[in-house]
């Protein structure tokens, strides 16, 4: 370069030795491509290895006392490999499969568009019998095999079926999406669980290389497996859930609509996460006949909907320790300020209804007596702002953040929300005497009060709820812990002393709502709370508690739908749910009728 | 306009790498195909687009501030790599330090181009004389630098290319032929000593015949070919000490048929693949060898089997072509430019494109050992193809500004 002709010889030297290595190549491609080209052609053909996927197994659940809860069943599967699949068997394989002949040309045209050197699955769960006649068959049957899949098996008879959730096949628009860790014909979780873990439960695909013969039959392990990929198997999951607590909250709720979240307090662990109607998962377990997934999809009670985490009621007097908490706690009111209820409370030209006279009432007997006209005037002191504030901190408005993704955030209205809604200065100190006790615009979910209840037992640890506590790596077998998340609440201990003496009066002493949830032996403390609806429907019965007070273990929500009175309906469940967890079976016999007999409190229901 | 267009642009190296990177693309596209389009294809059309975006940037930036920003680049790219090095062991392993929304950046791919910028900024000083000791080792010290860092990640591939882009700088920047042998002599040695004895002797041989012709100082011409003569037989010595198994995955790299089986079953796979294509290929998607998943990683290192397989002898030739008169073009640029700094920037380009297709193609065909290089503008990496792209836009620039000096 220092000198030109220097540069003009170096760029020759340069020319000609890319000159050089562009003959080399050209004379390789022509060897490989043109004079070897049979030899590699054939060679390709007869390419004897062939890649068979190897499904990992999916992981399992336990509950938290090590019973296994979600387990797997092997389920065989028909697949045929449209590059060696004969059109010409088609009718015969639609015989034996009772398969339309249709739908495996469909298949196999699906197939070869995707990959087709792929197996494609046509039949998912086929009997033994079909399976023994593919497998006498194989000979004239070139292309046509079966793979061993596995489906999911519910030991228990807790069924769960909205926490667990079920898995169903990709969708073309989710294969284009997950890119290339997924196949056609995989599963994958589409609710619950199965969804919200999914990425633990799938595992890793493995893949085998196996030399297989002319024929397509397969031989042996090409190269000894060394080169295979090995399976990674699903991890499993351990959960905080107490089957025998779930299975009987279910047949508690056996025939009714409505929803039960109980929730370990000191970690936000769910114990038993139910509602109802639900369906049969082990219908949803390999794959479900369209009939099946149809008539749920229509059923006018939504079995397919979570009840427990998606509806956005108004909670009722549930509520009311919000209000309570947030007017100690600011100093707006002390344990000693009194209300005279007379049974109704005058507002503008409006009159709010108590169902009782309860006459000179303190916190801790408005929370006990549920008395209505005690938190009208409350909330006109206390205001709603900081009304919002402390319900906002107790969970409500946003989502609690369970580990399963089906959550709504529900509705906690603020001075900002109604502002927007009916504009500035359009809304009157009136809109605040519902949403003190719980009705009106206010919209909650079982599992937000399942998280609230656990709060008021815990005073103000707020753990977020989740279901699984551990996850274990089945290669390293490695028990990997999920965090915990917790904040706490700022509120005085002594508030959180007096909501207690109300929730503890509410279930046992009389007078109280909640009476009905009382537990021979243990300090239930529990507030009932009724879902006013227009329209002369029935109303829903909601109640939220913990036991015992002193330790607690259980934090629990109930709430049946279009039943009546929370007292009436919801408290006993409650109180059954609290003694078999506690007592770790029920002592009470009969609970059927324990549930029908306090049908009776609606006479002395005071609760609205 | 159109005489201005005419004056600055470089059509030739713009079509070349346009068709390059379309062919690239469908090649990663078919060689991932999975019930349609996969993540892979969408994410390489993403890095085309951005790719081409920031070759016609370059192209159009000054021409001066490139070349004062060489050394700052060079430095600041250094100072990444460090980075990524000591964050990447903190964070699992995992080298996602440089994570733009799930589309990772390798440093040491875009620390190549930096280092081209600083090489040629430092040779084009006009007091610079690779006679001189001092010189030729800052020169090393500039290539060394990042080869190190990047052995330690680890990434052995790489490093080679580094190697190659120097040897061809240096010899662009004027080193003398006594130099160039003095480098190359000692390497061939010891490659040649694992093929065989025979070929040691014709190594030493070739060495003692082109020194004679050379004429150099004789002190200095004895010293050369003692320290080639030391290398190969150093090499050898050391080679017979290793442990069967070590000896063995030596020779498999050289010559993957010797382990058909093992190591080379990925070259066997890729020659069938190629070679069963044919003249004309089994047509796009239809390759039986692509489709199957017989090569792992077939849209990285061996994406050359893909169009090899599918479009036969005319799409591999047609890749062979483009790339080749890519190369051309760019010592043409390096020889047309006014600018030594620029000349030297064309020629490192030139280099880094030239090592890494010869590495990859022959890997591919079974001729080179497998190493783990990417083929420019069709194998499948962002980082990769934007560096490839920001090499073009510089090679654009530089034949912009053919006229500066």
């Amino acid at each position: 370069m220092t000198e030109l002709s220097e540069t003009s010889s170096r760029k020759v030297v340069l020319f000609i030795s890319i000159g050089v290595i562009f003959t080399v190549f050209l004379f390789r491609l022509i060897q490989l491509q043109v004079l070897y080209a049979d030899i590699y052609g054939r060679k390709s053909e007869e390419n004897s290895i062939r890649q068979i996927a190897r499904d990992p197994i999916r992981g399992l659940m336990f509950d938290r006392k090590g019973k296994l809860i979600v387990d797997n069943r092997p389920s065989y599967s028909v697949t045929i490999t449209p590059a060696e699949f004969h059109l010409s068997n088609i009718d015969f394989l639609s015989e034996i499969l009772h398969l339309d002949a249709q739908l495996i040309k469909g298949k196999f045209d699906k197939g070869i568009k995707y990959n087709r050197f792929a197996p494609a699955k046509i039949k998912r769960d086929i009997d033994f019998q079909t399976l023994s006649i593919i497998e006498e068959n194989k000979d004239n049957l070139p292309g046509v095999d079966y793979q061993v899949e596995s489906k999911r098996f519910y030991p228990t008879n807790a069924r769960a079926t909205h926490l667990f959730g079920y898995t169903k096949e990709i969708s073309d628009q989710q294969l284009v999406e997950m890119g290339n860790e997924y196949r056609p014909g995989d599963n994958l979780g589409a609710t619950g669980l199965e969804a919200a873990y999914e990425r633990y439960l799938r595992g890793q695909k493995g893949c085998e290389l196996i030399t297989v013969n002319a024929l397509g039959q397969m031989l042996e392990n090409y190269n000894e497996g060394r080169n295979d990929v090995p399976v990674r198997e699903g991890s499993d999951l351990y959960l905080a859930f107490d089957a025998d607590l779930q299975a009987l909250a279910e047949s508690l709720l056996a025939d009714k609509r409505g929803a039960v979240v109980a929730i370990d307090p000191s970690d936000g662990g769910i114990l038993a996460l139910v509602s109802k109607p639900d369906y049969d998962l082990t219908s949803f377990g390999s794959i479900t006949p369209w009939d099946v997934w149809k008539a749920l999809n229509t059923d006018e009670s939504k079995p397919l909907f979570n009840r427990a985490t998606l509806t956005k009621y108004p909670p009722g007097s549930t509520f009311k320790m919000v209000l309570a908490a947030a007017a100690l706690e600011e100093g707006v009111i002390n344990t000693n300020w009194r209300v005279n209820c007379t049974g109704a409370f005058h507002f503008g030209n409006k009159i709010f209804h108590d169902l009782h006279t309860h006459g000179s009432t303190n916190v801790v007997e408005a929370i006990q007596r549920s008395c209505n006209v005690f938190f009208y005037q409350l909330i006109l002191k206390t205001g709603l702002e900081r009304w919002t504030r402390y319900g906002r901190d107790f969970g409500f408005g946003s989502p609690t953040g369970i580990d399963i993704l089906e959550e709504n955030p529900g509705l906690l209205p603020s001075e900002e929300y109604f502002d927007r809604v009916y504009g500035k200065g359009k809304w009157t100190q009136g809109y605040l005497v519902s949403l003190s006790i719980g009705q009106g615009e206010v919209g909650v979910s079982p599992i937000q009060m399942a998280g609230y209840a656990a709060a008021l037992a815990s005073r103000g640890y707020y753990h977020t709820p989740h279901t699984v506590l551990k996850i274990k790596d089945k290669e390293s077998g490695q028990m990997q812990i999920v965090p915990t998340e917790t904040r706490k609440l700022e509120i005085s201990d002594w508030v959180w002393g007096v909501l207690q003496e109300g929730m503890y009066r509410c279930v046992n002493e009389t007078g109280g709502t909640g009476q009905a949830a009382k537990v021979k032996g243990v300090t239930v403390c529990g507030k009932t709370g009724t879902a006013q609806r227009p329209h002369g429907k029935k109303d829903h019965a909601w109640f939220i508690g913990f036991a015992p007070r002193e330790n607690p273990k259980i934090a629990i929500c109930v709430l049946v739908e279009n039943a009546g009175f929370g007292g009436a309906f919801a408290a006993p469940i409650a109180g059954l749910c609290i003694e078999q967890y506690l007592y770790g079976t029920l002592i009470r016999n009969n609970p059927k009728e324990i549930i029908a007999a306090s049908d009776t409190v609606k006479e002395n229901e005071t609760d609205r | 306009m159109d005489t201005w267009f005419k004056e600055n642009i470089d059509t030739k190296t713009i079509l070349a790498v346009l068709l390059l990177t379309l062919i690239g693309i469908a090649s990663v596209y078919s060689a991932t195909y999975d019930a349609g389009a996969s993540a892979f294809f969408s994410r390489q059309l993403i890095w085309a687009g951005v790719g081409v975006l920031f070759m016609l940037t370059i192209m159009l930036i000054p021409f001066r501030t490139i070349q004062l920003l060489s050394y700052p680049l060079y430095g600041l790219s250094i100072v990444i790599l460090v980075v990524v090095l000591v964050g990447g062991k903190m964070v699992a392993g995992s080298k996602s330090w440089f994570g733009i929304g799930g589309y990772g950046l390798q440093p040491s791919e875009i620390v190549k181009v930096t280092t081209i910028l600083a090489l040629a900024s430092y040779l084009s000083q006009r007091q610079v004389n690779l006679q001189w000791f001092k010189h030729l080792a800052t020169t090393f010290g500039f290539v060394f630098l990042p080869v190190i860092l990047i052995v330690i990640q680890p990434d052995v591939g790489t490093a080679i290319i580094y190697l190659g882009m120097l040897i061809v700088i240096l010899y662009w920047a004027g080193a003398s032929n006594f130099l160039m042998l003095t480098l190359l002599a000692p390497v061939a040695a010891a490659v040649a000593t694992l093929f065989g004895t025979t070929a040691f002797f014709v190594v030493v041989v070739l060495t003692l015949v082109i020194l004679f012709f050379l004429r150099e100082n004789r002190l200095a011409s004895a010293a050369v070919f003692s320290l080639t003569v030391l290398v190969g037989a150093s090499v050898q010595f050391i080679f017979g000490k290793l442990a069967p198994h070590q000896q063995k995955r030596i020779i498999t790299f050289l010559n993957p048929d010797a382990d058909p089986l093992g190591a080379g079953y990925n070259v066997i796979q890729s020659k069938i693949a190629i070679g069963s294509g044919g003249l004309f290929g089994k047509g796009f998607l239809h390759g039986s060898q692509t489709q199957l998943n017989f090569l792992p990683a077939q849209w990285t290192d061996f994406i050359y089997c893909v169009p090899g397989e599918e479009f036969g002898f005319i799409g591999a030739f047609a890749i062979l072509l483009l790339l080749t008169l890519l190369l051309i073009r760019g010592v043409q640029i390096a020889s047309m430019v006014k600018s030594r700094y620029a000349s030297l920037v064309a020629i490192g380009i030139v280099a880094t494109f030239a090592t890494h297709t010869v590495i990859n193609i022959g890997m591919s065909m079974g001729v080179m050992p497998v190493i783990g290089v990417p083929l420019p503008f069709l194998s499948y990496g962002g980082s990769n193809l934007l560096t490839n792209m920001i090499m073009a836009g510089l090679l654009l620039n530089m034949y912009a500004n053919r006229k500066e000096y």
